[in-house]
């Protein structure tokens, strides 16, 4: 008896040991803390940990809060990551996000800790422009603040330029005009890609046509089949087929395409001039980049595609009030000049010293009557449209032909998506 | 007072001859021996059933991994049929299966066959291994640099003045996928080999021998030899190949991404891209336990077919 009796012990000794193993810690202990003056911080921008650990050491030393850094470099399983998250006792202190319906969705589930008073007092002390506030307001409340802000301008390699003569366009017809001379000394103008970023061209034709167009787009007022849709469509198309773009199959990063003359112009976010720094090019030397002129030359604006990420805190997360005073600091001048440094892009606070100079002239101008800023389509697309998009568009670049197919299936997500929000 | 080494056989109340045991009561170590493999249990019911039950539960919900599942019942599983991206991934998958129970399977067998009795054989054989050494992650990257557009295939066609420098390998489907199912089988071909040749080792010298003897040679010998004794282990190589190739992901995913515009998804794919990229866990759920079933039935209908044939020969 005594021999089952301790069988049966040793047996359930060993399951309790394997649930423990499996289990984890309980409130009380200190897994997952980040420490005293320690922030928690959870991002998909695995690679630019060295530029946010500069700024931690300096709010470490001015705020008395770091970041306790973790990366990922798969944004799909780092979204997965956060959507898990909230359903257990760790949820992230600070993380990164995105605007527009990935937002939104976190906030219908009560899971962010609002931010309105941060960007009151960041408003009224001029730290970030009025005009942002709108892209991190839910409801009546605002949610998050600016990780980050770029702007989608087109990059050239300055070699190239110079050796076939060519300037900075500053109409469509002049951009045209450099990319008729390139094809015709056999280097490829445009950068292309079927992944992701399939989308930057669609953007760009579509905001530099019809802007009103484009933001109707984007809250379901206008439909992708729209005459004005296909137009755009057939002028990417007749600009596919005519050879401008580079391979959308190539799987060499932009930056490298750009250093080795792959391709001569990338249409990309301002946050590429840090990936160039990266791979030893000189900004002013070995590119620089332009406003990519309207493809509509009498719209009184130049529209140009704003994008900015998302820092947010999750309610209720260990450490909340301590995230939500470091993310007010973020916004400071002093967090946004050592940031924008660091990662050699443009900053949303317009008076953090940048120093590259281009991008500080930029960040200078954006901010004058002669430029319409429009939200990244990425952010600006609902996901369920914007994953529609990626795929056909992504298609389209692969294999130019008949657009409407690909813009009636957009649209089909567009119809259910819009239905669905009543 | 301890208890008895053995229980004693029941008998029953009339007196009359002691019945047969139920099977239950044949260990005397009933408890202890539950309790024992309690922990596996346990394991096995935490890591596998409970999952596989979580995920056959949420694919009958709409859910994006925030807030709660929404009770659907079978939506997921009347869109996925209505979706042409998951038919076109179903078609993939069928190529897949197709491609490798067949090329790595025959093309192992043929260097096993070619190679097997030479005396350098073994270092013959060599070459066709070093891949499997390789991750599939690893070999997914090094094929991309051949069959991307200007890639090495491009650039040898082209040196060699070949037709087929143009080929977008890569882009079109279902060319893609095809030159997909050729990296996979540089790296299992093989093994495979490795398989065959283990299985022609275990093979008795006799019958061949007497084969020989009898006069038969090259293909009769294989055919009428060779080919049946190697049966069993031609049908654990098909079996794995079979598996394997309805969950193809790691390759695809590094190769094309299931793309351009998700013309090479496999079925695991879909199943990510649903889940992991448009936050469409129950879709991806869905996906998930249809290739769950078809991997199961494909496996146990093969398996009962292939061993019920064997029996009878």
């Amino acid at each position: 008896m005594r021999m089952r009796h301790s069988a049966v012990l040793a047996a359930v000794a060993g399951s309790a040991l394997v649930l423990a193993a499996c289990g984890g810690g309980d409130d009380d202990d200190t897994e997952g803390s980040a420490g005293p003056g320690m922030i928690n911080f959870y991002t998909d921008k695995g690679a630019w940990e060295p530029q946010f650990l500069e700024v931690s050491d300096v709010s470490e030393l001015s705020l008395g809060l770091g970041l306790d850094f973790t990366g990922y470099s798969d944004a799909d399983q780092y979204s997965a990551f956060i959507r898990q998250s909230f359903r257990t006792n760790e949820k992230p202190d600070l993380f990164t996000w995105h605007t527009g319906s990935e937002l939104e969705d976190l906030v219908a589930e009560d899971l962010l800790a609002p931010t309105t008073d941060i960007w009151e007092s960041a408003i009224s002390d001029g730290n970030v422009p009025e005009a942002l506030r709108e892209h991190f307001t839910v409801g009546d409340e605002q949610y998050c603040v600016p990780m980050n802000a770029a702007y989608w301008v087109m990059y050239y390699n300055k070699p190239l330029f110079e050796q076939y003569g060519l300037a900075e366009p500053t109409s469509w017809t002049e951009l045209m005009t450099v990319a008729d001379t390139l094809l015709a000394n056999g280097v490829t103008p445009f950068y292309e890609t079927n992944i992701l970023f399939s989308f930057v061209w669609f953007q760009t034709l579509l905001a530099g046509t019809d802007p009103d167009l484009y933001n109707a787009l984007s809250n379901g007022e206008a439909s992708y089949t729209d005459p004005g849709i296909v137009e755009v469509m057939e002028q990417w198309r007749t600009m596919l087929e005519t050879g401008y773009f580079g391979d959308p199959g190539d799987q060499t990063t932009p930056q490298d395409q750009l250093k080795n003359g792959t391709v001569a112009m990338i249409n990309f976010g301002t946050f590429l001039s840090g990936q160039l720094n990266s791979v030893s090019m000189v900004s002013g030397t070995d590119y620089d980049f332009f406003v990519i002129p309207n493809a509509n030359a009498e719209l009184p604006q130049t529209s140009l595609i704003f994008e900015t990420g998302p820092m947010c805190t999750a309610k209720d997360a260990e450490n909340e009030t301590s995230a939500l005073q470091y993310a007010e600091w973020w916004m400071s001048e002093e967090a946004q000049t050592t940031w924008a440094n660091a990662r050699g892009d443009v900053s949303f606070n317009p008076k953090a010293l940048v120093q590259d100079q281009a991008l500080a002239e930029l960040n200078e101008q954006s901010a004058g009557d002669d430029y319409l800023l429009l939200e990244r389509y990425f952010e600006a697309t609902p996901t369920p449209v914007l994953t529609a998009a990626l795929d056909g568009f992504g298609a389209f670049v692969t294999n130019p032909g008949d657009p409407m197919p690909i813009l009636e299936t957009i649209q089909a997500e567009a119809d259910a998506y819009w239905s669905e929000q009543g | 007072m301890s208890a008895p080494a053995t229980a004693a056989p029941p008998t029953s109340a009339g007196g009359s001859a002691p019945r047969e045991p139920r099977r239950r009561d044949r260990n005397a170590y009933g408890w202890p021996a539950r309790a024992f493999s309690l922990p596996a249990v346990v394991v096995v019911a935490v890591l596998l059933y409970l999952p596989f039950l979580w995920t056959t539960w949420i694919s009958l919900t709409e859910y994006d991994g925030l807030g709660s599942p929404e009770w659907v019942g079978l939506d997921n599983y009347r869109a996925m049929f209505d979706d042409a991206n998951f038919l076109t991934s179903l078609r993939n998958t069928l190529i897949w299966v197709a491609g490798t129970i067949t090329v790595p399977v025959a093309l192992g067998l043929l260097i096993a066959m070619l190679s097997h009795g030479l005396r350098f054989g073994a270092w013959l054989r060599l070459p066709f291994l070093l891949p499997y050494a390789i991750s599939g992650v690893a070999v997914g990257i090094v094929w991309v640099f051949v069959l991307q557009n200007g890639g090495g295939l491009s650039q040898a066609l082209d040196t060699f003045g070949l037709p087929g420098a143009d080929t977008r390998w890569l882009l079109d489907a279902p060319m893609n996928t095809v030159v997909m199912i050729g990296a996979a089988a540089w790296q299992q071909t093989g093994v495979n080999a490795l398989l065959f040749v283990i299985g022609l080792q275990s093979i008795p010298r006799e019958p061949i021998e007497a084969a020989r003897l009898d006069g038969a040679s090259g293909w009769r010998m294989f055919r009428h030899m060779y080919w049946p004794m190697l049966r069993p282990l031609t049908t654990v190589v098909v079996g794995l190949g079979l598996v394997a190739s309805l969950k193809t992901f790691d390759i695809v995913w590094i190769m094309t991404q299931g793309g351009p515009g998700r013309n090479s998804e496999t079925l695991a794919v879909t199943m990510y891209e649903e889940t992991f990229v448009n936050s469409a866990y129950g879709s991806g759920s869905a996906v998930a336990v249809f290739l769950s079933a078809v991997t199961f039935l494909a496996a146990i209908t093969y398996l009962r077919r292939q061993l019920s044939t064997e029996r009878t020969v």
